[in-house]
């Protein structure tokens, strides 16, 4: 079964493996040690100690919080703004700027490129810690917000990776 | 083996239904609880395997050659596949991978509506069949089955469906847009026996010559259908000569039961169990356009949201509850056309290592809200472009997938997913001074959305066919009365992102030689997105403009050497169009239905990119570079929108990043961010208010009706997310 050492993975999850590797990868049978790599990987970028339970996203993390109360599973940003508990959306607790004026859309899509105010907007949500840009909706102006991933983490760390799920104090 | 014996006692339809009690009874695909073949003989099972699989792609590439079609022969718009005595799909060429299952339920709907008694079912016969309601995806899509007998025993099933390219309905080509019933969508060949004795019908091959436009296409192409079966079909039975026929019988169902059991691994093996959401929306614009029929010409909204839930078993759900109902227009699909986009997204996301088979459907389901656009409750429905509404919702679940890789860190086939693919679609008098009819198949090639590692496709992807090719235009030129003035690409077409979409391109074309050419494009999301960007990446622009010149001065800017339209240009407020010819300028909204254009006439159309994916000021202000100077990007939207600022070197004409000022100006972007957004709890309370006042443009209002009375779970997520009173309604 394949397997990739730190650097590999590293450079092919930023995208700076050459494309002959990355494509040899691709077309090769997954190797089954990717996941813990990975999450080593995220661990050395953000700020914070809490380990990463699970990436759902760019810059997004579900952790199991070092501090009170001690294991909370809650979602952070990789600037260590924290976002609440996993099972919420985290989005509810995010800043919220929406293109649906004519000059803010066309900073994006000018001309010909719009869309219609009256029948869609863009929500862009953003981190209130270090600003970046987690994640964009584009809705019909009323349409509630999506919660995108309410993963099974006990399933996953239990069945799928045979592995503790570190427990939750409350 | 005691299946062999048992078989020839049963009908057809015993022998079908026995198989699906024996799945139902052991979770098992024909009650194959071990893959013993596989495991006792792993070189002569997977040998035989391969040559199955060789065997369709070998009759694909014969019958591409026959085929008249450049649907078929340029864009490769044909798949051959091998099924089951019961209609289950062993092995499949290369091609338009959604038809795993539609020919399944086509093969399936013949034996269970009694085709063994009445018409027959005999060695050397034919069907066809372009009902989606019965087994395809939509009335251009056609079927050709043979079936496959050994020592007089029916054994398997050979197909081929290839897109036609003109079906005779209301408006011409394929994809027939104005069709708003069924009975408008053209030449329906419903579960027929076509031909006998190995050969197509003399009566079978009148009726199309004189039912459609443009009949050498889909005459020649179902003679091309039938050659790739018949070459299958005797290859299968030389094979079954070697390996003998117990083993084909056996070794061919375990490969199904392999393909479930590989699905439900992969799924372990790539994903994260859980429940993910996502949407889209669909644009429709009708009202008072010229040629829209009496049922319906108001403008419609549509929400397509998707759920997928992975369960611990690998097994995935997916959920189109809180979609809108079916209308009288022609988008709407059939369950068979849902399993169609449901196939060609797995097979490039998933289910990609060669067993392609029913295996992945039995690992697979939905639940498709009966009443809406993915399950109409009448079939007399309209489908044929039911590729509008399927591919943004298939581009969702592309999406919900990624989610998955991404988390379980398979960020490399992360794929923001597949776009709409505008069709032009023509009819009138040819070139030549003939009748024609035809879709223009260059649609194979928008952009696709990014990747987790990298940006998307340039014009170069279609969800619906991952071996899409454009065609050369110099083919395409000779099948219509246009000529290319460009084909260029599209800058800003794609969705900005740290990996940013694919970008699409645009066509230019000047009118030749005809009097009279009836331009009916579809497949438009107009005025909102129909896909999507991922972890901060923007979707990309819908194209949805036309651009018409009538009366025009082209023949002087020739005459006097000017320069010539070749594209729209870069300019989004005025198109070179407006900017170089004289004449009456017309840009249209959306679908293109008007009245017919003439020689000289100008015509541009543009098809669309993908979505991106990550936060756009952290692309490297390198590749933005690259983009803008081979013109994917503008550097008005490097600027805005990546927070780059380039200096142009006129002299040499090159770009350079001022590292310092982008440097500063993304800070700055940073900044202003957070000075203009507001926390998201405050703007629900802002809008709770304007959704209380059901502040909404009428589509928006009508689309919230349609959900909230048809699905009761919406209702409920809608009322409970604004804290709405019990009794509110829209």
């Amino acid at each position: 079964m394949a397997s990739y050492n730190h650097d590999t993975v590293r450079d092919l999850i930023d995208g700076r493996l050459p494309w002959q590797s990355t494509r040899s990868i691709m077309s090769q049978y997954k190797d089954d040690d990717r996941f813990f790599k990975y999450i080593d990987i995220l661990q050395e970028r953000v700020t914070f100690n809490d380990p990463i339970l699970l990436p759902i996203g760019e810059h997004l993390y579900i952790v199991a919080k070092q501090g009170e109360p001690q294991g909370e599973r809650v979602v952070k940003c990789g600037c260590g703004y924290e976002f609440g508990h996993y099972t919420q959306n985290w989005k509810l607790k995010a800043a919220i700027n929406v293109r649906d004026e004519e000059e803010e859309i066309a900073e994006i899509y000018p001309g010909r490129h719009s869309y219609d105010p009256d029948w869609m907007e863009i929500r862009e949500f953003i981190c209130p810690g270090c600003a970046t840009l987690l994640e964009v909706e584009a809705a019909a102006p009323g349409y509630p917000i999506v919660f995108d991933f309410l993963p099974d983490l006990e399933t996953f760390y239990r069945d799928w990776l045979g592995q503790e799920l570190p427990a939750e104090t409350r | 083996m005691n299946d062999a014996s048992k078989n020839e006692t049963m009908t057809f339809k015993e022998q079908l239904l026995e198989y699906d009690r024996k799945f139902r009874e052991t979770g098992c695909y024909a009650g194959i609880t071990e893959l013993k073949y596989r495991e006792d003989d792993p070189l002569r099972y997977e040998s035989l395997h391969t040559k199955l699989r060789s065997m369709t792609i070998a009759a694909r590439e014969m019958a591409r050659s026959i085929s008249a079609s450049p649907g078929v022969r340029e864009v490769g718009e044909m798949v051959v596949a091998l099924y089951t005595p019961e209609g289950d799909a062993i092995s499949l060429s290369t091609g338009i991978m959604v038809h795993v299952h539609t020919m399944s339920r086509f093969i399936k709907w013949m034996i269970q509506n009694g085709y063994e008694e009445s018409p027959g079912i005999c060695p050397g016969d034919i069907f066809a069949n372009n009902d989606a309601f019965i087994g395809t995806v939509q009335v251009p899509d056609v079927m050709v089955v043979v079936p496959i007998f050994y020592e007089g025993e029916l054994v398997g099933w050979a197909g081929t469906v290839a897109h036609e390219l003109e079906v005779g309905g209301i408006t011409p080509g394929g994809d027939v847009y104005l069709a708003q019933e069924r009975f408008t969508e053209g030449l329906f060949v419903t579960a027929e026996k076509v031909g006998y004795n190995d050969e197509l019908r003399r009566d079978y091959l009148i009726r199309l010559e004189r039912n459609l436009r443009m009949p050498i296409y889909w005459m020649f192409d179902d003679k091309a259908k039938v050659a790739a079966n018949l070459e299958l079909r005797d290859q299968v039975k030389e094979l079954i000569d070697d390996v003998g026929l117990d083993y084909y019988k056996r070794a061919t169902r375990e490969f199904i039961e392999e393909g479930r059991r590989a699905q439900l691994s992969r799924v372990k093996q790539l994903m994260v169990p859980g429940r993910y959401r996502g949407h889209t929306f669909y644009g429709h614009l009708t009202e008072g356009k010229p040629g829209i029929l009496p049922l319906s010409d108001g403008n419609l909204l549509y929400s397509i949201p998707l759920e997928l839930e992975v369960n611990g078993d690998g097994q995935m759900h997916l959920d189109f509850e809180g979609t809108g109902s079916w209308g009288y227009h022609s988008m709407n699909c059939t369950p068979a056309g849902m399993d169609g986009g449901l196939f060609v997204t797995l097979t490039q996301s998933m289910n990609y290592e060669g067993k392609v088979n029913d295996g992945a459907w039995l690992a697979t389901d939905m639940n498709l809200p009966l009443g809406t656009w993915t399950n109409p409750d009448r079939h007399t429905v309209a489908t044929a472009t039911s590729w509008a509404l399927l591919l943004p919702a298939f581009g969702i679940f592309q999406r919900l997938l990624s989610r998955g890789f991404v988390s379980r860190g398979f960020k490399e086939e992360a794929f923001v997913g597949q776009v709409n693919s505008p069709m032009v679609e023509m009819g009138g008098q040819s070139q030549y001074g003939d009748q024609f009819g035809m879709a223009l198949f260059e649609c194979s090639a928008a952009g696709s959305g990014a990747l987790g590692i990298k940006d998307g496709i340039d014009t170069g992807y279609v969800g619906w066919n991952p071996e899409s090719d454009m065609g050369n235009m110099e083919v395409w030129e000779q099948g219509i009365p246009m000529l290319y003035l460009g084909r260029n690409i599209t800058a800003d077409s794609g969705g900005p992102g740290r990996h940013r979409g694919g970008t699409s391109f645009t066509s230019t074309w000047l009118v030749h030689n005809t009097d009279e050419l009836t331009i009916a494009t579809s497949e438009h999301s107009s005025r909102v997105f129909d896909n999507a960007g991922m972890c901060g990446g923007y979707p990309a622009p819908t194209a949805h403009r036309h651009f018409t010149v009538r009366n025009s001065n082209i023949q002087q800017i020739i005459d006097e050497q000017k320069p010539l339209p070749h594209e729209l240009g870069n300019d989004p407020y005025k198109s070179d169009m407006e900017r170089l010819v004289e004449g009456d300028m017309n840009v249209i909204e959306g679908p293109h239905i008007d009245k017919p254009l003439q020689s000289g006439d100008l015509f541009a159309h543009s098809y669309n990119g993908g979505g991106g994916y990550g936060d756009p000021i952290e692309r490297d202000p390198l590749e933005i570079v690259r983009d803008v100077e081979n013109g994917y990007v503008t550097a008005e939207i490097a600027e805005r929108t990546h927070a780059v600022v380039l200096n142009h070197d006129k002299e040499r004409n090159a770009w350079h990043v001022d590292e310092d000022a982008t440097a500063s100006l993304r800070k700055k972007t940073r900044n202003g961010r957070l000075n203009k957004a507001v926390p998201v709890e405050e703007w629900i309370e802002s809008e709770r208010e304007r959704v209380l006042e059901r502040d909404f443009v009428t589509e928006v209002r009508k689309m919230y009706q349609d959900t909230m009375g048809i699905s009761s779970r919406f209702n409920e997520e809608f009322r409970e997310f604004w804290r709405l009173p019990k009794d509110f309604v829209m």
